[in-house]
């Protein structure tokens, strides 16, 4: 529990140290995001070695008590932030065309870590509001780092991200008002499939998400996400949507009465469904390079999110797997395919989908990154993505009842072949080539790469993974 | 680990390993980047030897690793994935010798070789593949190799091949996934064997395994370029000629159809094909194909064009003989994998010499080529007439088994869609050979390249560009003299067959 702890507190006090000292030194952030891995990686192993642990924030007892709990998932999420933050730390730092070297990225991006971080571990509702506000604070202020023409997606992701919470605190009031505990594990036994729970978890859900940008509530994230300087869009688009769709797994897995979660279920998997069509339509109509990326997180999400409605409609545990191999594969391919976009337009100097004709040949290495973590996306073997999808798939072909739901993952692999397709395509194209502005920055293209090597990577430890992940959810 | 279990991996290796290295070369570095290419070919087909001589003599060959539950990748040599990868070995040093001679002084040369590679590696592992999601693994693979291969040009009429050629290919690979997870929700993907490994679970579920073998034939029918499914292949002609070669002749289409063999004898097996009555559709879209690709290629003015609904036509042959569900069609149906094979990509070959060396694309230019390229057009002809079925080439042999294989299982009108069907590649062809051979030369050729000393003889065109040709043609037609003997595809195939169905 010290690691996790460690994990929390290091980016805070570094966010809280840059503030004070008005240093806004890329390496210092470089280094604690290294010690913060380090902590990571240790919680991993000691959650392995010694099973999930808990604290108790100043030693109250159990209702009164805000608790910490360090699971097998939360370690590990813990280290795929780590990881995504140290990446992005390193490209912020080294990017000729990163435009928030010298800005107050440093100290609001280890804020957001330090807040995302706390949300992993926690486990009752309040804390999570606490957190989702401070998450919400601060991507809102590194979308705002664009400069003026950022602050309108960026107030419009303002104001719906405090409407999102009020929405959630309302739920979260009637649940105290019901039942007189805010902590997960002690709602699990409490809670009935009565009207007033209804309500407030259906509450919860709706602001979550809002949050999360999840079908139809996703109207906010395009241009927020695209609009954002790019080191900000790979860790919006990796980590930050992530957070409440972790918050409505733990709520719907394991508080929520299991009634309720057999008939909520159907309605969350149809909207996943109809986030991977119609995001992955718009991806393949919108003439921006960066708004096609982040149609294509909203796109993602539906697997996630159809992972999560037919987990609870069929209540298997299996599902587990899916959806968090749906979050790390999607975060990783993200990552690389937003720092890949980023360098292609500024490269370029425009920031339509045309403008990459000819970048096979003019940028190699950025665009195979793209063309690499699209496949993952896609969901090609062997890579990450695909190990999502086949865990997805299995459940749904096993019975004959469920393979109406199959027609909703051809039809999103379709599309999202479709969109991934369209950008490479085009960088094949050899008639009239647009020329780069400046010369291509190698090193930066080899670091959009590096993630999306390890997405496909994950095929060389698959099994264990797998095994791993299905063990290690409750 | 000892040899044996490493094998396979190291001939996907042999492959794999020089083309990344390409990817990193400069463009001028074209004597590194040959050395790799041809040091990688060599060391293929002397890794494959070894295999076969292994195989032979009762060895086992496998390597695997864990990938999902119930799913491990393995990689087998067995007498039917040794068919496809000694093909694709040899298959691959020609084709890199001659394309190193189509693209020299090209831009992009790099790329074209990595990717190359990358193809050639993916079909050697879709070849070597030991259960199906190892398959669908490469399968899919393969298209992503390919797809560069086939936009290499980067012209407009590329980027809408390339743009139809992935919309067919991943649609395909999308469909054959669905099947592969739904036969391993039922029984996990065990290693394919001779007779099918689903004969256990016959009667179990009749639904759920004609949906299955349905999306599985629908996704390697892709490839396969089974009518309705064929759409994509003649526009993929506008790729440079090795590329064509090689799609036509071993890794893409070869893929689809060795996918339906997989499917049929190793999945399925035999008695549950005959069980569930699965074939006779499969038989009749092959049947059609057959006749439709050949009616087409009739109408067709370019000559690439022409061939490409040849090819349409002819793989349908291979699927046709395993559709039959005889050992003696089926006999026939695996030699042609090989059969087409030789005799296509010499084909190509010629006619990718025809383009490169005096701008003849139109089948009405061909007149009196024959004068000006005695050897390129000898080698087109043994190729043509082995399409046609004539003996002593190799194709008349396919033809031969498959009509003995069809009066076997009594699909007697089988004979008259083989008849009909030699006949419409004799139309289509032999106006070629009339054109060429006897055909009224030009005084001068308009677009005369120059390439090697410009006379008709061995000097006719690039060295490079000749020889893959000439060797293709003279092994089509060796395959075919020898097929009596032990060492040729013929036997080998029987071998196969006899496994198959437990003769």
């Amino acid at each position: 529990m010290t690691a996790a702890l460690a994990a929390l507190l290091i980016p805070l006090f570094t966010a809280l140290g840059l503030l004070l000292l008005r240093s806004r030194s890329g390496p210092l952030v470089i280094l604690t995001s290294l010690a913060t891995l380090a902590a990571a990686c240790w919680a991993l192993v000691e959650v392995t070695t010694s099973g999930p642990q808990s604290l108790h924030l100043g030693d109250w007892p159990e209702p009164l008590a805000i608790r910490f709990q360090l699971q097998p998932i939360t370690a590990l999420l813990l280290v795929f932030t780590a990881l995504i933050h140290l990446l992005v730390a390193v490209y912020a730092a080294r990017s000729r065309h990163c435009r928030t070297r010298d800005t107050d990225y440093w100290p609001l991006s280890c804020l957001l870590q330090g807040s995302l971080n706390a949300l992993w571990l926690s486990s009752d509702l309040f804390n999570w509001y606490v957190t989702l506000e401070l998450l919400g604070l601060a991507a809102v202020a590194l979308v705002a780092l664009s400069g003026r023409k950022a602050y309108g997606p960026a107030l419009n992701y303002l104001l719906l991200s405090l409407g999102a919470s009020l929405v959630y605190l309302l739920g979260v009031a009637l649940i105290y008002g019901r039942y007189g505990v805010l902590d997960i594990t002690l709602l699990a036994t409490q809670t009935e499939a009565d009207q007033s729970t209804r309500v407030a978890f259906w509450l919860m859900t709706l602001g979550l998400m809002l949050k999360a940008a999840l079908w139809p509530l996703h109207l906010w994230l395009p241009k927020a996400h695209a609009s954002a300087p790019t080191a900000v869009s790979a860790l919006l688009s990796a980590l930050v949507v992530k957070g409440p769709l972790f918050i409505l797994w733990r709520l719907w897995s394991e508080a929520a009465p299991v009634e309720l979660a057999i008939e909520t279920g159907p309605l969350l998997a149809i909207a996943g469904v109809a986030a991977l069509l119609l995001g992955g339509w718009s991806a393949l109509r919108t003439p921006w390079l960066k708004s096609l990326v982040a149609y294509s997180t909203v796109a993602q999400l539906g697997y996630a999110l159809m992972a999560l409605g037919l987990l609870m409609h069929w209540q298997l545990p299996a599902l587990d797997a899916a959806l968090w191999l749906f979050v790390l594969a999607h975060g990783l391919a993200k990552a690389s395919m937003f720092l890949a976009a980023g360098e292609l337009q500024a490269t370029l100097g425009s920031k339509r989908v045309s403008a990459l004709r000819g970048t096979t040949e003019t940028m190699p290495v950025a665009m195979f990154a793209f063309a690499v973590a699209g496949g993952s996306l896609i969901g090609l073997p062997p890579s990450g993505g695909f190990l999502a999808k086949w865990m997805l798939l299995e459940p749904m072909l096993g019975q004959s009842e469920h393979w109406p739901w199959v027609a909703g993952i051809l039809l999103g692999t379709l599309i999202s072949a479709g969109y991934v397709f369209r950008v490479v395509a085009l960088a094949f194209d050899r008639a009239d080539p647009v020329p780069p502005d400046f010369k291509p920055d190698r090193f930066a293209h080899w670091l959009a790469m590096l993630p999306a090597l390890v997405v496909w990577g994950l095929a060389l430890v698959s099994q264990p993974l797998i095994a791993w992940l299905t063990g290690a959810t409750p | 680990m000892i040899w044996t279990s490493l094998l396979p991996l190291l001939v996907v290796l042999s492959s794999l390993v020089p083309g990344l290295l390409i990817f990193t070369l400069r463009e001028d570095q074209v004597r590194l980047r040959t050395t790799l290419n041809l040091v990688g070919a060599v060391v293929k087909i002397l890794l494959v030897g070894l295999m076969l001589w292994g195989v032979a003599n009762g060895l086992e060959f496998r390597f695997a690793v864990p990938f999902i539950p119930n799913g491990d990748l393995v990689l087998k040599g067995d007498a039917l994935s040794l068919q496809f990868v000694t093909l694709s070995a040899v298959l691959w040093l020609t084709t890199t010798i001659y394309a190193i001679g189509y693209l020299e002084g090209a831009p992009l040369r790099s790329r074209f070789f990595g990717y190359f590679s990358l193809c050639v590696s993916a079909t050697v592992g879709l070849a070597l593949a030991g259960n199906l999601v190892t398959f669908v693994l490469f399968y899919e693979l393969l298209t992503l190799a390919t797809f560069p291969l086939v936009v290499h040009r980067g012209t407009a009429a590329a980027l809408r091949a390339g743009r139809i050629y992935l919309a067919y290919t991943l649609g395909g690979g999308t469909l054959a996934l669905l099947g592969a997870v739904l036969l391993h929700t039922q029984v996990g993907s065990p290693a394919f064997i001779p007779g099918g490994y689903l004969q256990a679970t016959l009667g179990d579920d009749r639904v759920t395994l004609t949906l299955a073998f349905v999306l599985l034939i629908a996704g390697f029918g892709v490839k396969a370029a089974l009518f309705p499914l064929h759409g994509w292949l003649p526009t993929a002609m506008v790729a440079p000629a090795p590329v064509s070669a090689l799609l036509h002749a071993v890794a893409v289409v070869k893929a689809g159809a060795f996918g339906l063999v997989r499917v049929i004898y190793d999945v399925f097996g035999v008695n549950l094909m005959t069980e569930l009555d699965l074939a006779t559709p499969l038989l009749w879209l092959a049947a059609f194909t057959i006749l439709y690709g050949s009616v087409r290629a009739l109408f067709q003015t370019d000559l690439k064009r022409r061939l490409a609904f040849s090819t349409v036509s002819q793989v349908s042959y291979i699927t046709l003989g395993i559709a039959l569900l005889g050992p003696i069609a089926a006999v026939g149906g695996l030699v042609h994998l090989v059969h087409q094979g030789m005799m296509k990509v010499t084909l190509f070959y010629c006619a990718g010499n025809f383009a490169e060396t005096l701008h003849i694309h139109k089948i009405r230019d061909l007149d009196g080529v024959g004068r000006r390229m005695p050897l390129t057009m000898a080698a087109f002809t043994v190729g043509a007439l082995g399409m046609i079925g004539v003996p002593p080439v190799a194709g008349f042999i396919s033809k031969w088994y498959l009509g003995l294989g069809a009066l076997e299982v009594g699909a007697d009108w089988v004979l008259l869609v083989l008849a009909g069907s030699g006949l419409l590649n004799a139309l289509y062809f032999l106006p070629l050979l009339y054109r060429g051979w006897f055909g009224p030369a030009p005084t001068h050729w308009p677009h005369d390249e120059k390439l090697g000393t410009g006379r008709p003889g061995l000097g006719e065109t690039h060295w490079m560009l000749l020889w893959p040709a000439l060797t293709t043609a003279f092994l089509a037609l060796l395959i075919g003299i020898l097929a009596g003997t032990g060492l040729s595809p013929l036997n080998w195939a029987q071998l196969t067959v006899n496994m198959e169905f437990d003769l």
